[in-house]
């Protein structure tokens, strides 16, 4: 037993290299989906069935996949902005809430006229989603709290805000169910596109990435956010504005978390319910690292993640499994990639042990 | 309101011992330079495991052993990935949570809602039924006064013994550790598996002593709320328990309220753990000016011994 392991960092990973292991990393992740699923009973021509041909080939899938795809994509690019200064934005599910809720209070009071009712949504929203992360923010940069813990125990919070509305002032008087008054149809909701139930948020959400890409890719926010989220201490050296980097960064992912939730509130269910923001903050997250934090990857990212969560309703549906299988299956993803990574940052050598 | 005192301060370990039992474990974990913020997925799998163990017909105490061993795996998962393939931590903890709530989910899908024979107060005779103190001190079961045991045992591990002082000095400068002898791999997966043990522990408390019923989402937020503690407890055992007591008294007030029939707005009640679990977390840094978290000096940082200088 004279040899052991060494791992050597290299000091410029090949691009080719990096593109190679994540895809061995993606591959190896989906083979154990695959067997996850046959495990739980789904046999391995139905998961072909449901993943390809319904999901990506049929009409009504590609709707669905699309219209899956459009949170999914606005919650993975709130991700991205923060995660890519090292800010760890767990709370995107309660940004993605009271951005809901706010979006509902300006729908369901009628407020403001009725051509920008819909504008004004969007902006109660931004501006929720943007004041619930302000907080953490402020307390990470004045006094260095773990932002982590701060928007993750928000979230619990905002979830509660939105059961104490939904159970007290927006209990539907006749069903008794859980869920805000519905919304106006052409003044307050988003447009169908007469396809599936696909709505005008799939064009929000593509200019969003597109703004979201111009800022973070060319314009000189970018620029100061690559160096801030390389080096703050170099950053500031430079005499980059660091604080202001963050802070605008930080605004950007609560912001757009919160049009996030207004979008599933005015496009989808065109009413507050009480499962709209459900697993997203993960999603997010699992998004904005297969993306590496680019936007437009951001877009690509969560066209793949949506497929995953429309096969996985397919799934509950017909195989009766619970939908925490689909957070599962992006655990494994994520985990199998981020393994992946290992073999490409590292050279691993196999070298005897010198003696004396 | 005698009798709702005494019924609050009575309830407060029952909510205190699963959030205590996570602090300690990451307390643990974190001493040798690792967060390990999967504590929730791990307390999820244990409490889910523990339920279905015994609603299989395990013995009682096979099946604790079950869900400390379900909890401790995943633990495994996180401890490989982050030392040995020196994955992201914070990543890998986030994955770990949903993974836990994942297989939780799939797993326990069909246990849920049955009640389930668990952990009882133990009952000590005539000692029990000293007035105040035979309830509150003579009146809980097995588990509460293991953590409460472990707070000390904790405290002389990491504090007063070559192994503690070695763990720690892994988590300050894994690279002069390793200079001096010490495998930092070995410390950080052994420190990694027992913080897991203890969070699995905590998790298994919910379902088979607090609860003695499993339903999907039960943890709520619990093992984020241990590793707030944690942090508010500077990484030390004592203040931890202080803090869970602190989050137990307000969550143990929310039944009591309900079942006095004081008028209250239930969700601000229901949100009360949280906010004050974040005050906690904040005010000292209000409060005192030199306030510092004092993480150990490695935490989160992972250890490469071929890039040491």
């Amino acid at each position: 037993m004279l040899s052991r392991i060494y791992i050597v960092s290299r000091q410029n990973v090949p691009n080719s290299v990096r593109l190679s292991t994540f895809l061995c990393g993606l591959a190896a992740g989906m083979i154990i989906s695959v067997l996850v699923l046959m495990l739980n009973g789904v046999s391995f021509t139905d998961i072909i069935n449901e993943f390809v041909v319904f999901v990506f080939l049929d009409s009504g899938g590609q709707a669905q996949l699309l219209t899956e795809f459009i949170p999914l994509a606005m919650v993975g690019l709130a991700a991205a902005a923060a995660m890519k200064l090292n800010f760890w934005n767990i709370g995107i599910e309660g940004q993605m809430w009271v951005g809901a809720v706010a979006a509902t209070f300006v729908g369901t009071l009628d407020i403001g006229p009725e051509s920008t009712r819909l504008a004004l949504m969007f902006v109660a929203a931004a501006v929720a989603g943007t004041l619930w992360i302000a907080g953490p923010a402020f307390l990470k940069l004045r006094y260095g709290i773990n932002e982590i813990v701060t928007t993750l125990l928000l979230s619990y919070v905002a979830f509660l805000l939105v059961q104490s509305l939904l159970f007290g002032i927006w209990r539907d008087p006749d069903s008794g169910f859980p869920a805000s008054p519905i919304l106006d149809e052409g003044v307050e909701r988003l447009a169908q596109l007469g396809w599936g139930s696909l709505h005008s948020g799939l064009w929000l959400t593509l200019a969003i990435g597109a703004i979201m890409w111009w800022l973070m890719s060319i314009s000189r926010f970018g620029f100061f956010m690559d160096h801030v989220g390389q080096n703050p201490v170099a950053a500031k050296a430079a005499g980059l504005p660091v604080v202001m980097t963050i802070v605008g960064a930080v605004i950007l992912s609560g912001g757009v978390a919160g049009i996030a939730g207004a979008t599933i509130v005015a496009g989808q269910e065109h009413r507050l319910t009480i499962h709209i923001a459900d697993g997203y903050t993960f999603s997010a997250i699992v998004v904005a690292f297969l993306a590496r934090f680019n936007p437009l990857g951001c877009l690509v990212a969560a066209l793949v993640l949506a497929g995953i969560s429309s096969a996985g309703e397919v799934l509950k549906a017909f195989y009766q499994l619970p939908l925490s299988i689909v957070t599962m299956i992006e655990a494994i993803l994520l985990l199998s990639v981020l393994i992946a990574e290992f073999f490409g940052r590292y050279h691993i050598a196999l070298r005897k042990r010198e003696v004396g | 309101m005698n009798d709702f005192l005494l019924n609050w301060l009575v309830s407060i370990p029952v909510y205190a011992t699963p959030i205590l039992l996570a602090s300690l474990g990451l307390i643990v974990t974190a001493r040798s330079g690792i967060l390990n913020l999967g504590a929730e997925g791990i307390m999820a799998v244990a409490a889910m495991a523990g339920a279905v163990s015994v609603l299989s017909g395990l013995p009682l105490w096979m099946s604790l052993f079950v869900a400390v061993l379900a909890g401790t795996l995943l633990s495994l998962i996180f401890g490989i990935a982050t030392i040995y393939f020196k994955t992201n931590q914070v990543l890998t903890g986030l994955l770990l949570v949903a993974l836990g709530l994942g297989v939780s989910g799939v797993v326990g899908q069909r246990y849920t809602h049955k009640p389930l024979p668990g952990f009882d107060p133990i009952d000590f005779g005539p000692l029990s039924d000293i007035p105040v103190i035979g309830r509150l001190v003579f009146g809980q079961d097995l588990l509460v006064y293991f953590a409460t045991a472990l707070v000390v045992a904790v405290w002389w591990g990491v504090h007063k013994t070559r192994l503690g002082l070695r763990l720690r000095a892994v988590g300050e400068d894994p690279y002069t550790a390793d200079t001096s002898g010490i495998n930092v791999s070995r410390y950080r997966l052994a420190a990694v598996l027992i913080g897991g043990a203890l969070c699995a522990l905590g998790g298994a408390y919910l379902s088979m002593a607090a609860g003695q019923v499993w339903v999907e989402h039960m943890v709520g937020g619990r093992g984020w709320v241990a590793i707030a503690l944690a942090i508010f407890a500077r990484w030390r055992p004592f203040p931890a328990l202080a803090g869970s007591i602190i989050f137990a008294g307000s969550e143990a007030l929310i039944p009591r309220v309900q079942a006095s029939g004081i008028e209250f707005p239930a969700y601000v009640l229901l949100m009360m753990p949280y906010l004050l679990t974040l005050a906690v977390l904040i005010l000292p840094y209000l409060i005192f000016k030199n306030w510092k978290d004092e993480a150990p000096a490695g935490l989160m940082k992972n250890y490469v011994r071929e890039d040491r200088h």
